[in-house]
């Protein structure tokens, strides 16, 4: 019944963190990179240019000065083009709230994807996309109407994020709890569809957390430098001194970005989700962590460790930390992990619930966490119902936790039973791309 | 003359007389606003030290600005397809009546042609599993509504096209309609069994029968109210050992034993059975006498009752194991015998084979066997399960003759 079926189709998962594209049938994504893209411009470029006249400019924005257009812009994609530091360019993310707001910029990556870092030509490749799981009709006719449109894909399928982390797992019937860059959603999965109405979603993800570490290091008086920033200047064999870069024309959202860049790496190096709820008390004491900034600076980290993966549990936390504080405004029924995933089960039919229990899947990159999985089912138990077996599943790799999305997409799309349900081009004209409701499921 | 004067005993209703009197100054200086003496009278006079009633509001009448008028009006129901008019008596504020549909309107569950085809699309499309249906179902309809409107209007088209009733008489959609009550019931049931946290496990028993799951098939409405004497009335006793041992069952033993028992040691032992059912632990009791020893140690100190403990909680395990290996048996032989043929059955049917063996799996296994379990679920081999349960009770309507 397994059987699989070599279609070279493609699997696309586009999420608000990174990006992964990959031939389906392989076990992990060949392209991995930030879903942010760099975009310059070019309005601001030309008067600057005729108001300084420097050469500083970078050379391939002078071929642009004839096309003097309105808002006309060159945006950057990939994980070297947005690293190398550009002037006036700014960082841009497509997905605002879990909902796509700029699809020129969706559509800069996927040319990214598919033509510089797969070397494919779409036209010869089925597609599969990974979507949210509660995405908006509007947004898949668009997705639909994009790929036919402009990428001439043979044929095209949009399956929900739940579905294929479910199928990466083997089990038509789970709990999905995937938490990454931008949100975290508890989305129920029975017989392989998405319960619509069951499915919880919090704006606390891994970026939020960043940015909790981030305004926790500036209060206790930690300036993060950005790796554009400085540059190592070699005085004496072996010693090197840190000569501070002067680069006025770099944008704010960049400097942030690459802050941000070096902070979620001392989160997944540091972090740790705690035992217990977290007491400011009972952690004052605990030894600290040493990390080395990339401009030689070694950093302590003690409470945060635990403090901020906390957050997660108890959103209410984040208000403790100075510069947050305005997070209370922005959600304020924002609930914690544990409670969210019984709220999403107990909207689900009675029939059902005692199955969901027992089969709770994590993924995302923030799921990967260190004793995440341990916490979370501790925390269920005490707040499940006592007739119901609480049992949470995450492959032991943390690499399958941060991609399962995309395996389970690879795993649908080379099976031979699937090959039926794609939806094609020729019925894409026929009955329009409000049909991708009635194809995709 | 009086009595009291024959006898030549003095005349003390004069005393009386005189209470009588000063009594009404004392009651007319009690007496509260806004109810009347006798009412007040009622509460035994004194007053209560939380007002159970705002007295204040008992005889608040509306607002002497507004004038209201009561008058006998035509109305129409629009749940109705005809024009039906009849009179009622309509309050009015100031002259003005109340406008708005007949207010009973909304009670009328109608199925609209849209909504019903609607229904078939969706259970076309996804192959009758409810509970997506009904997820993916425009207005808000309960998954019970849809499914009694599936079956009713399935049963309906099936007596219709039938050349004579009795051809289909037979035919389980027309023997048993769906019954959406019943269901409703049910469900309550398990998410009142599924609701109680650990927490509440330990708070005092409330009368919520709850030693096992009800099962989601036909038998009866009894299945919903004699939970605790459910481990007799449903399926193998290894499902009810397995199945209470997993639900706290201790709450209603601990209950029901708990007047009978005069020391705490014996509450211990008795904590240590509980987590087995009724039955259960009448066979521990049986096999207790059987190797002659006493129900309750003689003298309940401390060792022996330990002692007592540790044999009652082996007596538990051989009966486990002896349960098990029967089981084990039965699923041998029946696998070995077993009928594979695939039953033509209906949509109704099918679905209902699905939730009784669904749950009484989820009841009988661990969830180890998960993965196992949904493969064996898919596909044709489905029905095969139902001989894997051989002491299963099944409900009257699948007979022998459909195996």
């Amino acid at each position: 019944m397994y059987g699989g079926d070599e279609v070279s189709a493609i699997v696309i998962d586009l999420g608000s963190h990174t990006c992964k594209a990959g031939y389906a049938g392989e076990d992990a994504p060949k392209a991995v990179f930030p879903s942010v893209v760099g975009s310059i411009d070019q309005m601001d470029i030309d008067d600057t240019a005729n108001n300084e006249k420097s050469s500083s400019v970078d050379s391939k924005n002078n071929i642009k000065d004839s096309e003097k257009g309105k808002g006309k812009r060159k945006l950057y994609v990939g994980s070297q083009a947005v690293g190398f530091r550009r002037d006036y360019m700014e960082v841009l993310s497509p997905i605002k709230d879990g909902v796509v707001v700029d699809w020129d910029i969706v559509d800069s990556i996927w040319d990214h994807a598919l033509r510089e870092c797969l070397l494919v030509d779409p036209k010869e490749h089925p597609m599969l996309l990974a979507e949210p799981s509660s995405n908006a009709q509007q947004q898949r006719e668009r997705t639909a109407e994009l790929m036919f449109e402009k990428y001439n894909v043979p044929a095209l399928f949009l399956a929900k994020n739940a579905v294929l982390t479910s199928f990466a797992s083997g089990r038509p019937t789970s709990l999905v709890v995937d938490s990454g860059g931008g949100s975290t959603t508890v989305a129920p999965v029975h017989d392989g569809y998405v319960l619509q109405k069951a499915v919880v979603s919090s704006p606390v993800g891994g970026e939020f957390l960043t940015d909790c570490l981030m305004k926790s290091l500036k209060s206790k008086g930690i300036t993060i430098k950005p790796r554009h920033s400085f540059k190592r200047k070699e005085i004496r064999p072996g010693e090197f001194q840190i000569v501070d870069l002067d680069i006025p024309n770099t944008s704010e959202s960049y400097r942030l970005y690459s802050q941000r860049v070096i902070a979620s790496d001392i989160k997944d190096c540091v972090c740790r989700a705690p035992d217990t709820t977290y007491d400011e008390s009972a952690y004052s004491n605990i030894p600290m962590t040493p990390y080395e900034l990339p401009d030689g600076q070694t950093i302590e980290i003690g409470a945060d460790r635990f403090k901020i993966p906390d957050v997660l549990f108890n959103p209410s936390l984040a208000q403790t930390i100075p510069g947050m504080e305005s997070f209370a405004e922005i959600a304020p029924n924002v609930r914690g992990l544990p409670q969210m995933v019984i709220e999403s089960i107990n909207r689900c039919d009675v029939d059902i619930r005692r199955e969901l229990f027992s089969s709770i899947l994590l993924a995302g990159g923030t799921a990967s966490m260190q004793q995440l999985k341990e916490r979370l089912e501790k925390d269920l138990l005490e707040e499940s119902p006592q007739a119901a077996r609480v049992k949470v599943l995450a492959s032991g790799n943390a690499t399958e936790r941060r991609f399962s999305v995309w395996i389970g997409g690879s795993i649908l799309a080379s099976l031979g039973s699937f090959q039926q349900m794609w939806f094609s081009k020729s019925e894409y004209e026929e009955h329009g791309a409000s049909y991708v409701q009635r194809k995709c499921p | 003359m009086d009595a009291k004067d024959i006898l030549g005993l003095p005349k003390t209703s004069l005393l009386i007389m005189q209470e009588k009197k000063s009594q009404p100054k004392k009651d007319s200086q009690r007496k509260p606003d806004g109810i009347s003496r006798q009412v007040y009278a009622l509460t035994g006079v004194l007053a209560p030290f939380m007002p159970s009633i705002d007295t204040t509001q008992l005889k608040r009448r509306p607002p002497s600005d507004e004038k209201i008028t009561w008058r006998w009006l035509p109305f129409t129901n629009s749940a109705r397809k005809d024009n039906l008019q009849l009179y009622h008596w309509v309050r009015g504020v100031n002259g003005v009546p109340p406008t708005g549909d007949y207010s009973f309107t909304k009670y009328n569950k109608m199925w609209t042609k849209e909504e019903t085809d609607q229904l078939f699309d969706l259970c076309e499309r996804f192959d009758l599993r409810f509970i997506i249906i009904a997820d993916r179902f425009s207005s808000s309809r309960t998954m019970e509504e849809l499914k009694g409107r599936y079956y009713s209007v399935s049963r309906a088209i099936l007596i219709a096209r039938a050349p004579s009733p009795g051809d289909v008489s037979g035919h389980p959609l027309v023997k048993e309609p769906y019954n959406v009550s019943q269901e409703r019931d049910r469900k309550r049931a398990l998410s009142m069994v599924l609701s109680q946290t650990k927490q509440q496990e330990f708070l005092p028993f409330h009368g919520i029968e709850e030693s096992t799951l009800p099962v989601a098939s036909n038998a009866g409405p009894e299945m919903v109210e004699t939970a605790t004497n459910v481990n007799d009335t449903v399926s193998p006793s290894s499902n009810a050992l397995l199945a209470s041992a997993a639900i706290a069952s201790s709450t209603s033993v601990m209950a029901e034993n708990a007047s009978t028992l005069a020391s705490l040691r014996m509450q211990m032992v008795q904590a240590a059975s509980s987590t087995a059912g009724l039955r259960t632990i009448k066979l521990v009791e049986q096999t207790l006498q059987d190797l002659g020893v006493n129900l309750k140690p003689r003298v309940p100190t401390k060792a022996v009752c330990a002692e007592h403990l540790e044999l009652r909680k082996e007596i538990l395990n051989l009966l486990n194991l002896q349960k098990q290996l029967q089981y084990k048996e039965a699923e041998g032989s029946s696998f070995r015998d077993g009928s594979y043929t695939e039953m033509p059955g209906t949509p109704k049917r099918s679905h209902r084979d699905q939730d009784q063996t669904f749950v009484a799996d989820s009841m009988s296994f661990g969830g180890e066997r998960a993965g196992r379990r949904d493969q064996k679920r898919k596909g044709p081999g489905r029905f095969s399960e139902a001989p894997l349960l051989p002491t299963h009770k099944r409900p009257r309507k699948l007979k022998a003759s459909d195996l």
